[in-house]
């Protein structure tokens, strides 16, 4: 009966599966603490193989769940969950890392972990609710319900400064998301509807300035959720201050929401805005692109570093999404998952070796691979990907996004795509730099340093949460194609209205 | 006997709408007299309150027992409205005085002349919000404030609460002042024929040329009396000295049922009477409404105790509600005001209550007295928690559906900027809030033992923070209720 069940509500059961979870392990006693952690991986890990059993039988139709929820303020509120070509490989991303992130984290936390478990796994849910949500007020509340459990990881089992890292991170977002709240109701004042296909035929009848200042404010809230460069400050901190499962989901999944909103909503219901404001957004990207690495480079904590060649890497999607080309726009969506895989590996190497060394310093170590060679191989394997060597996952979307830039229809697409290349290159610089001071090289003698602490190689359990994901940037790396055949038409759809010959096609269509 | 008879016809005809305003003077007289005294000195005095609760649950029970209808000459009216509010004011009096139990015992102030105060208190409310006459109005507001002034001087013992008393007292009686005048201008500028609202809107709009500034100046006073009632800036200061000094039940009361019933009848006054001079008293408002939202919320953030930053985020709270008041359609401002004041008084009753339980033990006035909070009481915590980001409006908190309602409102009625003003101001909320709950988390708590917590505060916490909590899955419901809050 439950399996009918959950044939019929699968996208339902995907949400708020993790919640029930969660919250029965919030009941179990503090000393259960263990048999808590071993729930939430299996139930975590059920959900994953569920996903994705359903999701590769799911063939030529998808999932939607429709169902009238409520009627607010007159505006009728749909409990509409769907899934499609443009979240279906970021859903069985986050499905997949939660179950992968508990495994990883499983010795790291040593006071309540089980709250933490619980915490997580309510994260997921309010992550993939906001994945599939397609009613934009849905959307926001599982957006917000996003920040409470991310909130209290940090907070809860942060480092030194986590006081002050967890609440800029809430406020950041905060504000950000309740100026994109006026801007929403606004638009479904003068709609009648949070459906953005609603909402987008509303936004083409007001003024050019209005619409402006509408994706403004849609822009605002996912920008600063991406980070993009002036808007990105809460994220080296939040990064380095979170414990390494928050730091996981959080490059891993978190970040891609705020891309993601772009290409679902922000795009779509102001597509002149969008036009207009591409410059602008590309010229953003590339500064973080650009400044990301160059800060990146100069950082001493390795987890730092990490976290700002995420602003970089992040940099990349929003480049390829203003490109406003199909081919930059699949790089984007690609480069996407790349990032959750590739840095979401890279947190969960630096938690591993933090867990031993205590300390990330990076002039504390120093001939890491002589004591861990497994360690290295698998770090090594994921700083190739995250820089973008040809056959791993990094090379395809950061070439796709380029190439879109370069061939995009803006004045300006050539020179920026040229600039941002140049962050590829910066990219490998920091990267291998960092690698060559900690891991190469001999051994740092000094008994305090971090290398001294460095006893254990790896263990089966930490092989086993590294495997799947070496695996996984090798066959993006050799068939992408895996990956982006299922967003081809819905971003070939998507960037139909921003194509040169559009306006000559929407004529003839008209006409 | 021709006007004996036409008497009795109308007191038959009226006396319905007031059964539950007279079911309260009835049983608070009885309380006070002697009679009553003797009936209750054969019970301890710490079941007082449970009394009192039991007659504000009938009360309850009369109010949706109360036909709809208009009375005693057009002075009092009995409408969605009326009935609504009302019950604001009597859960919040029931919430009052269920936290005053434990409060008084430990003073050991119990005193059956406080209860009665609250009853009489509360029918002062009930009449105000159903006023339709000038007159009423002031009577019933004055019903109000008095019994007020007394229990926010309760205890006079304590320096803080006697000077609270006359400050809330001195202040109270100048807004009074400021509001009869106000009245008065109004009256003869319409005419001098009338203080019913429904006419005086006509009569207004009738009023010639020269009146004009007659009439300015009459809306000005009237708005600043009544600025004065809910404490929105400029006319806010006495209200954290009144917060800080009062019992603490007082000040949960005083930052919830009055402020009610003020807006109601705020509302249905500037909404009838002046809907008509909109143009007079829109500026003025607004610039209140943006004043009180951006002093209440700067000046919370820099408070080191509790009750002041309840104070100040409370003047927070009235400038927004005032944006509902702004509306040009007064219905829908009315369910808007109903809606955030319901949820406003669920969160704020709790917190009371949390403060009230940490004030037993000799604590609960400094934010710093939370540390450690999630440790030691780790229930008491998750409910302060519940409350703080629902004040906050932290979706899917309550607090955020009924500010949503408000704001979605303004937008519509065109107050893009000011509604622009309180989302960043309720994002700076977000800062002092969250500060209690880091406090409580994330902070390591000073030596101490934990202590059973009375039944009654038990009961208030738990089912506070349920409603808040499940008030996501009501929220249907809920906007089917502020539906019925209609203005005749």
């Amino acid at each position: 009966m439950i399996s009918t069940w959950i044939n019929t509500h699968l996208l339902t059961f995907l949400v708020f599966a993790p919640l029930v979870l969660g919250l029965i392990l919030l009941c179990l006693p503090q000393k259960q603490a263990p048999m808590a952690k071993l729930l939430g991986f299996l139930g975590s890990l059920g959900v994953f193989v569920i996903s994705l059993v359903h999701f590769l039988r799911m063939g030529g139709h998808s999932y939607v769940e429709n169902l009238p929820w409520m009627t607010l303020v007159n505006i009728p509120v749909d409990y509409h969950l769907a899934l499609d070509g443009l979240n279906f490989w970021l859903v069985l991303l986050t499905t997949f890392l939660t179950p992968l992130t508990l495994l990883g984290t499983w010795a790291s936390l040593k006071e309540r972990s089980g709250l933490a478990t619980a915490l997580f796994l309510m994260l997921e849910t309010g992550m993939l609710g906001a994945l599939l949500a397609q009613d934009l007020f849905l959307f926001y509340l599982f957006w917000e319900a996003m920040l409470l459990p991310m909130y209290f990881l940090i907070a809860l089992w942060g480092g030194e400064e986590r006081r002050y890292a967890s609440l800029k991170f809430m406020l950041y977002t905060l504000a950000g998301s309740l100026l994109w709240l006026v801007a929403l109701l606004y638009l479904a004042g003068k709609s009648g509807s949070f459906a953005p296909a609603l909402m987008a035929q509303t936004a083409l009848t007001l003024s050019t300035g209005i619409q402006g200042i509408l994706f403004l404010a849609f822009a605002l809230a996912f920008a600063i959720k991406v980070p993009l460069f002036p808007f990105h400050t809460w994220l080296p901190d939040a990064h380095t201050e979170a414990p390494t499962m928050g730091s996981v989901i959080l490059a891993g999944v978190l970040l891609k929401l705020g891309t993601y909103g772009f290409l679902r909503f922000a795009l779509p219901i102001f597509p002149g805005a969008t036009l207009h404001y591409a410059k602008p957004m590309a010229i953003l990207a590339v500064i973080a692109i650009i400044y990301g690495a160059l800060v990146a480079m100069a950082q001493k904590d390795i987890k730092k570093l990490v976290a700002y060649s995420s602003v970089s890497h992040m940099g990349f999607v929003m480049l390829g999404m203003a490109s406003l080309t199909i081919i930059g726009t699949q790089g984007a969506m690609l480069q996407m998952l790349n990032h959750g895989v590739s840095t979401g590996a890279l947190f969960l190497l630096v938690g591993m070796l933090y867990d031993r060394a205590h300390t990330r310093m990076i002039s504390d170590f120093g001939g890491i691979a002589t004591r861990m060679p497994v360690f290295t191989f698998f770090f090594m394997v994921v700083t190739l990907s995250s820089i973008g060597l040809p056959l791993t996952n990094g090379f395809v979307g950061e070439f796709w996004i380029l190439n879109g830039t370069y061939t995009s229809a803006f004045g300006w697409g050539r020179a920026l795509a040229c600039i941002a290349a140049l962050g590829v290159l910066l990219g490998a610089v920091y990267m291998l730099w960092m690698v060559k001071r900690a891991f190469w090289g001999a051994a740092n003698t000094d008994e305090h340093s971090g290398t001294a602490h460095l006893t254990q190689d790896l263990n089966g359990r930490e092989i086993a949460v590294m495997v799947p994901i070496v695996v996984l940037i090798f066959w993006m790396g050799l068939h992408p194609q895996t990956f982006t055949a299922i967003s081809e038409r819905p971003v070939a759809e998507l960037m139909a209205p921003f194509q040169p010959d559009a306006p000559a096609k929407m004529a003839e269509v008209a006409r | 006997m021709p006007f004996a008879e036409s008497l009795w016809g109308n007191l038959v005809q009226d006396l319905p709408l007031l059964v539950p305003v007279l079911f309260l003077w009835i049983v608070g007289t009885l309380m006070l007299w002697p009679l009553g005294s003797w009936l209750l000195k054969s019970m301890p005095k710490r079941q007082w309150s449970g009394i009192t609760f039991v007659v504000l649950l009938v009360t309850l029970v009369l109010v949706f027992r109360t036909p709809a209808g208009q009375g005693f000459s057009g002075m009092f009216q009995v409408d969605g409205l009326t009935t609504g509010f009302q019950i604001l004011a009597i859960v919040a009096a029931a919430i009052t005085v269920i936290l005053s139990q434990p409060q008084l015992n430990a003073l050991k102030e119990q005193s059956v002349e406080y209860y009665a105060l609250i009853l009489f208190s509360t029918s002062g409310m009930m009449l105000l919000v159903g006023a339709t006459d000038l007159v009423s109005l002031y009577m019933a507001l004055e019903l109000m404030a008095l019994c007020i002034y007394i229990l926010v001087g309760y205890l006079r013992e304590q320096d803080r609460g006697i000077e609270a008393g006359i400050k809330y007292f001195l202040l109270g009686a100048f807004s009074s002042g400021l509001l009869v005048y106000g009245m008065s201008l109004i009256f003869a500028a319409a005419g001098g024929k009338t203080t019913n609202l429904a006419a005086l809107n006509q009569a207004l709009a009738l009023a010639p040329r020269n009146a004009e500034l007659m009439i300015f100046t009459g809306v000005i006073l009237v708005l600043a009396g009544f600025g004065f009632k809910v404490a929105a800036v400029p006319f806010h200061m006495w209200s954290p000295d009144v917060y800080d000094g009062a019992p603490t039940p007082i000040t949960a009361f005083l930052s919830t049922a009055p402020k009610a019933a003020a807006l109601g009848a705020f509302v249905r006054l500037f909404g009838t009477a002046f809907n008509g001079v909109h143009g007079d008293w829109a500026a003025p408002l607004s610039f209140m409404a943006a004043a009180s939202m951006i002093l209440g919320n700067i000046a919370a953030l820099r408070q080191q105790s509790m009750k002041r930053l309840l104070a100040y985020s409370s003047i927070a709270h009235v400038g927004y509600m005032l944006l509902a008041v702004l509306s040009h359609d007064a219905q829908a401002g009315a369910q808007a005001i109903w809606l955030y004041m319901l949820t406003y008084l669920l969160m704020q009753g709790g917190v009371f209550a949390v403060i009230i339980y940490l004030q037993g033990k000799g604590e609960g006035e400094r934010i710093e007295d939370f540390r450690g909070l999630s440790k030691r009481r780790p229930m008491l915590a998750f409910a302060m928690l519940v409350f703080m980001l629902s004040l906050g409006g932290i979706p899917p908190m309550l607090g955020f559906f009924a500010k949503f309602y408000l704001f979605k409102l303004a937008i519509e009625q065109g107050f893009v900027t000011l509604t622009v003003l309180a989302f960043l101001t309720s994002a700076i909320s977000a800062y002092y809030y969250l500060n209690v709950v880091a406090t409580m988390y994330f902070k390591e708590a000073p030596e101490g033992e934990a202590q059973p917590m009375g039944s009654g505060l038990s009961i208030v916490v738990f089912a506070t923070c349920l409603l808040v909590l499940v008030g996501t899955c009501l929220g249907p419901w809920l906007m089917d209720w502020t539906a019925r809050i209609v203005l005749v």
